[in-house]
Order: C-alpha cells, then structure tokens, then sequence
C-alpha cells in the first residue's frame, strides 16, 4: 500500500519536472512561499493566543487571499486553459493580479492595526 | 308611576346639587385692599384718571381729593378727541360734583362719531360720553350703526364694547339683537378643566365681557343667559390672579367684581371659615364669613347646617341648624350638640335672596378634643407563669419611683386607656408608641400599642423575643409613651418609668457600631483595564525571523529555477511602471504607520493611475512581442513541415 503512494508521488514529482514550464514553475515556487508563511502564522497563533486577534486575521487572511490570486493568475497563463480564456491574454492577467493585490493589501493594512 | 318620577327627579335633582361648583379663586380682603391702593394712586394722565375715578366708584369708594381730581380732568380734556371726551365724561360722572362745560361743536364732534363708518370703540365713548354729559341722542341710530359695525368687527373686544354701549342707550329702543350678542360671546368662551371660563383674548377681554353682559342685562330686565357654573367659572378666572399688570387690567378687575356684587340676576356667594375649620371644647364656635365677591358680608343672608355627618361613622349629627350672626360672622355652637371628637362633613346652605349662586358649600370641620390617660398599670411578668408578680400604677404625669426589672425568663407588660377628657369617652389615636430610650449608649426601640376590643392598651414586651432590636445590651432604658392624632388637642410625651432589661451576657456585642449612615464609606479604588498578556519576545522574535525564512526559500528556489530579468527591456513606461509598483508598496507601508484610509486613497488614486497607465503599456509592448514570438516560430514550424 505504502508503496504504492510513494510510487504514485515519485511519478508525479517526474511528470511535474518535465512537463510544467519554467514560467509555472516560478508561480509554484510562489505559491510554496504563501503557503508556508500562512502555516508559520497560524503555528505562532495556536501557541500564543489570538490576542491581537485582527493583527493574526489580517496577515493569515493576506496569505490566503495571496495564494488564491496566484492560483488563478497561474490557471490562466497556463498554455494548456488557452481555451478557456480566450479573451484574457496573460498580460491581462497578470494586471488583474496585480490590481487585486493592490485592494487585498489595502484592506489587508487597514485591518492589521 | 308618578311616585317614580318623583324619586327619580329628586335623585337627579340632589345629584346636580352634589357636583355645584363653589369658587375655587376669590378676592380676599387684603386682594381688595391692594386693589383700591393701586387705585388710588396719582394719575399720570386722563386716561390713568380716568381708570382710577371710575375703578374707585364702583368699588364703592371715591377719590381722595375730588375737587383736585376735578380741575385736573378740566384741564387734561382735550375737546377735538372723541377718546379724551370719554374719559373726561365718565371720570366727572363719577365724580361727585364736577361739570365740565361742552360746546356746540363738541356736541356736534360726538354726535359725528356715531355712524357706520365709526369702529365700535369710537361708537362706545362717543355714545358714553354724551349720556354722561347729558346730553340727547338717538338711540336707534346707535342700535343700527352697532349692528352694522358688529357684522364687519366680529372680535370679542367689540362685541364687549357695544353690549356696553347698548346698557347707555334708551329702552325703547331695539336692543333685542344686541342682547342676544351676550349668548354668542359666552358660546366664544373657553372651558378650561370644568375650573375656569375664560377668553383667549384673556383676563381683561373676559371681565369687561362680565360687566357689559351684566350692565345690559340689568338695563332691559333681562336674565343673562349664563348658567350657575358657568358663572362660577367665571369667578375662578377672573379672580385667581392676584397680581395685575396695568392700570386697565385692575380696572376691568374692578368693574367685573361691582357687576357680580350688585346686579339683578346673579350673586356668587363665597362661603369660607374664619381661621381653620376646628371646634374643640376651648374654642366651641364654628365661625364662617358669607360674602360676596367684593369681600362684603351678606348681612341679609340666612345661613343654615343642611346637615352634618361624622365622616367616620356617617351618622347625622345636626339638621336644618341655622348660623347666627355676630359682627358680620355666622357663628353656630357645634359642641353644644356634644359631638365625638374626628371629622365631620357639614353641608351649609345661604339663603334670603333668589340671585344667591353657588350657595351649597360643602365643609370639612374637625372636632378636637384633649386626651387623658387613665389605669396606666405596669408589671413584670414571669413566662411560667401568667398572673404579674406586682402590678404598679402609676398617674399621669409622674414617674413611677421604682424601676422595674425584667430579664430573659420575664415579659414586662403594661396596660393602659385613653379617654377623652371631657366626655370620658374612649378614643383610639393614630400614633400609640412606646419608646424604650437607653441614655448610656443611645439606643432607641419603638414599639406599637395596640387596643383590644374593648378599647384597652397593651404593651408586652417579651425579653428574649426581642433581644435583637436591643442588639442585647443590657441596661437602663426609659420607657417614654407617645400619644398623638390629628384631632388630639394635647399629644403626649410621657416618661413612664425606668426599665432595666438583663440579657444574656455571651449573646452581647463588645460594641455597639453606631447605625449611623451619614460616615464617609471607603474609598473605592480605581482599577484601570489590565493589558493584555503578551507573549515573551524571545518567541516573537524567533517567530518573525521563522516568517521571514519562506522568503529566503522562494529566492533560492527561483534562482534555481533560472529566474531572471535578463528581459528587462528599459523602456521608460516599464521603468515608470515598476516605480510606481513600488511606490504603492511604499504607501501601503506609510498607511500603515502614518496615514489614514482617506489620504491613502487619495494618494492610492495617483499612484495607481499612473502604474496603470505605465503596465498598460508596458503589457501591451510585451503582448505585442509575445504574439510576434508565437507568429514567428508557428511560421518557422510552417516552413519546416513544408
């Protein structure tokens, strides 16, 4: 069984390496980063205390909304979804993550105290 | 059938007598007095003169010095004034021997004024002024110029003022349509809590309309159709204030009160006791002063008891009694008829003249009386058994030599009556206490004696019962008794006898903390909100070097990748572009630190256009040589297919 898995993760890790291109692989890399900032904060929140309960809200909140933003600038540069955008090119998309970004913080700032 | 009709007409009838009105607000003596003073004062001018000769005159009294009054109203009049005329003509009128001489062009002035063209008011002194001078007019004339001048002025003043004018003019004449001018106005009056009947226009509108409605009703012979309320009403409004702004509202004051003392029809009687209504064996006569509205007596009147009823116990007590009349007070013996000392209603009726309104009144009298107490009898009694070891009396108002000695095994009992002096009657007062008073430490305990059914007073006082309202201090206590009501002439404080109580020594507290209220409490501290608990800053620090790793990471793992900018193309809408990117970060920074949300979005605004404006660009340039880069190499494969 175990084996299995491994062998199932050790293809996919394969299958990733080769056939995902560079550009995506940076968004990855990105999304990595988020992801692993998100987890840290919420660590130091479950060993601390909420005290500055909105201070923790508004930086886990910012590393959510962050990885949901690239998520979606990297479903539509990825040349394979061509078809479902057809209208966004991927400078297209790239502006919008970039004005989404700019609310997100704003909101984000706002709300750290 | 008819038996019915009658019972149920006598119902109504003593019904309706049950809820008249009596005045609430009348002229006292001293009102009177004050009212005559500003009356009397000097004038200032005619018309001043004027307000004070006639006022005074129908108060009853004349002016000082009416020859000077005289000689100045002769030298103030000013004959080409209608106005001037007026009051000359009515203060000389007054006056006892003054004439004044009028011209022919004067007559001719005054007889000029009285036409339809005239106001009502020019109408009134024109027409008062002739009459006072004596001389002849035309009253039908007057009656149509009024009725036209009526229709046009419909206020309160000017109807009041031809009503007056009408009460000048000859009998004769067709006064019947200004007659029925006084019912319109009283329809015009306002109700005011079922108390007062009065004008908006106010107090002086409302008296000059009681004297106007009064003069003429007197002179055509004709009731005034006012109810007995209503008239009654009309008092309270006019007679509850008591303090007055100007000359011209004292006048009509005045006049009002003359009208409501001596006219044919209606006569407010004001019926009030002379001093607290209280007899009491001292003081046996019920004393009350039946005037009129100008504090007059009503000598001619007969001033009977209709009945009188003790409140208690409403049994009737006098019947049909009449006052007599000593000095101008009705004064009548209530303690001849012996009556229990309390409360009683008595219902006074006047009469002798068939104008008398409101001469039901309903009085409360007090009977008081003085109280003596008798068979004071105290005595220790011991709880086994029930028969008191040694009964002492002792008499009002000494003290009894010896003090009595009660501890936790013995009840201290004390029996006593109270009677009415004079008539031994037994009485039950309102307040009966005894008061236990300890002179060493102050302590006080008040207990109720209550009677038992055959109007006896007993006071026990069980020891070990009642140890903790005494706190179970043992010692000295004086026994005072308190004897008081509101019909007792003579309360009583009484030191009765010195009681020394034994408690059980364990049970006593060291001391006695004073019950007093009034010593400043302790201070209450303040506790301001404690801050939160932070965590230590070791961990804080480790955490945000722990948050900064995933960066480092996401650096290495780019450059690993082969991340790099060799693409930059520097082009000024790139540079423009990527300047402006940071700015903004620049800004989220400074908002975080400095700024507010307005001023950022306000800067966010310039900012933002520009970076947008730039990446446009900059984008489109990008897409431009992305789509190049697409069109090449397809042509390139195109090529090498081919």
């Amino acid at each position: 069984m175990s084996s299995s898995v491994i062998s199932v993760i050790s293809r996919f890790l394969e299958e990733y390496r080769s056939s995902t291109s560079t550009r995506l692989k940076v968004v990855d890399a990105y999304l990595l980063y988020i992801l692993l900032t998100g987890a840290l904060q919420f660590l130091y929140c479950l060993l601390v205390g909420t005290f500055p309960f909105n201070s923790f809200l508004s930086g886990f909140i910012s590393c959510v909304g962050s990885f949901i933003l690239a998520v979606c600038l990297r479903i539509q540069i990825n040349p394979q979804n061509k078809g479902e955008f057809l209208s966004i090119s991927p400078e297209r998309a790239f502006a919008d993550f970039l004005f989404a970004h700019t609310v997100l913080h704003l909101v984000v700032i706002n709300f750290v105290g | 059938m008819a038996l019915l009709r009658l019972v149920s007409l006598l119902v109504f009838m003593l019904a309706l007598g049950a809820q008249a009105l009596t005045p609430s607000h009348h002229l006292s003596p001293s009102d009177v007095d004050r009212l005559q003073a500003i009356l009397s004062q000097p004038f200032t001018d005619l018309k001043s003169a004027y307000f004070s000769i006639v006022g005074l005159s129908k108060l009853g009294l004349s002016v000082a010095d009416a020859n000077g009054a005289c000689s100045f109203i002769k030298a103030n009049v000013d004959s080409s004034s209608v106005e001037s005329l007026f009051y000359a003509a009515e203060a000389s009128q007054a006056l006892a021997s003054c004439e004044i001489h009028v011209s022919n062009e004067t007559r001719d002035l005054l007889h000029a004024a009285v036409s339809e063209d005239s106001t009502v008011s020019q109408i009134h002194q024109a027409v008062s002024a002739l009459s006072s001078f004596g001389l002849p007019l035309a009253s039908q004339e007057v009656v149509s110029a009024l009725k036209a001048r009526i229709s046009k002025e419909d206020n309160v003043l000017a109807i009041t003022l031809a009503l007056q004018t009408a009460s000048r003019l000859s009998q004769q004449a067709e006064l019947g349509e200004i007659l029925e001018e006084i019912e319109d106005l009283a329809a015009r009056l306002d109700d005011l809590g079922g108390v007062y009947l009065q004008f908006e226009e106010g107090l002086e509108a409302t008296a000059l309309f009681v004297s106007a409605a009064y003069a003429l009703s007197d002179h055509v012979d004709v009731e005034p159709p006012l109810k007995e309320d209503q008239v009654i009403q009309l008092v309270n409004s006019i007679f509850s204030k008591k303090s007055w702004d100007s000359l011209s509202e004292i006048f009509s004051v005045a006049s009002a009160a003359a009208a409501f003392s001596n006219n044919r029809f209606h006569k407010p009687v004001i019926v009030s006791a002379l001093g607290p209504a209280t007899v009491s064996h001292s003081q046996p006569l019920l004393q009350l002063q039946v005037t009129d509205v100008l504090c007059q007596p009503l000598s001619s009147a007969d001033v009977v008891v209709e009945s009188a009823s003790s409140v208690a116990s409403k049994a009737a007590i006098l019947s049909k009694t009449p006052f007599t009349l000593r000095d101008g007070i009705f004064e009548l013996n209530f303690m001849a008829s012996k009556p229990a000392s309390g409360y009683y209603q008595f219902s006074v009726a006047v009469k002798g003249d068939s104008r008398l309104v409101a001469n039901h009144v309903e009085l409360k009298v007090k009977v008081s009386t003085k109280v003596a107490i008798n068979n004071m009898d105290l005595s220790v009694v011991d709880k086994d058994q029930s028969i008191g070891t040694k009964t002492t009396r002792v008499e009002y108002p000494s003290k009894s030599k010896a003090s009595f000695v009660a501890d936790s095994h013995q009840n201290f009992a004390m029996t006593f009556q109270l009677v009415d002096e004079t008539t031994g009657v037994e009485l039950t007062p309102h307040q009966t206490f005894v008061r236990l008073h300890n002179q060493k430490t102050g302590q006080e305990v008040v207990f109720v004696a209550e009677p038992d059914s055959k109007n006896l007073y007993k006071f026990e006082l069980d020891t070990a019962e009642r140890k903790t309202e005494f706190d179970s201090m043992s010692g000295t206590y004086a026994l005072y008794l308190m004897v008081g009501d509101a019909t007792l002439e003579n309360p009583v404080l009484w030191n009765v006898a010195d009681l020394v109580l034994k408690f059980l020594e364990e049970e006593a507290p060291s001391t006695i903390q004073s019950k007093n209220l009034y010593v400043p409490k302790p201070e209450i501290q303040h506790l301001f909100r404690e801050p939160e608990k932070r965590p230590p800053t070791v961990l804080s620090n480790t955490f945000t070097a722990l948050i900064l790793s995933p960066l480092l990471l996401l650096l290495i793992l780019w450059f690993k990748l082969g991340a790099n900018i060799s693409n930059f193309s520097l082009s000024p809408s790139s540079l423009l572009f990527h300047i402006g990117h940071a700015a903004m970060l620049g800004l989220m920074y400074v908002y975080w630190t400095h700024l507010d949300m307005f001023q950022t979005l306000k800067y966010l605004a310039i900012i933002g256009s520009l970076t947008f404006l730039a990446g446009n660009r900059m984008l489109a340039q990008k897409a431009v040589k992305r789509i190049a880069a697409e069109q090449s190499s397809r042509l390139a494969k195109y090529r090498s297919l081919r």
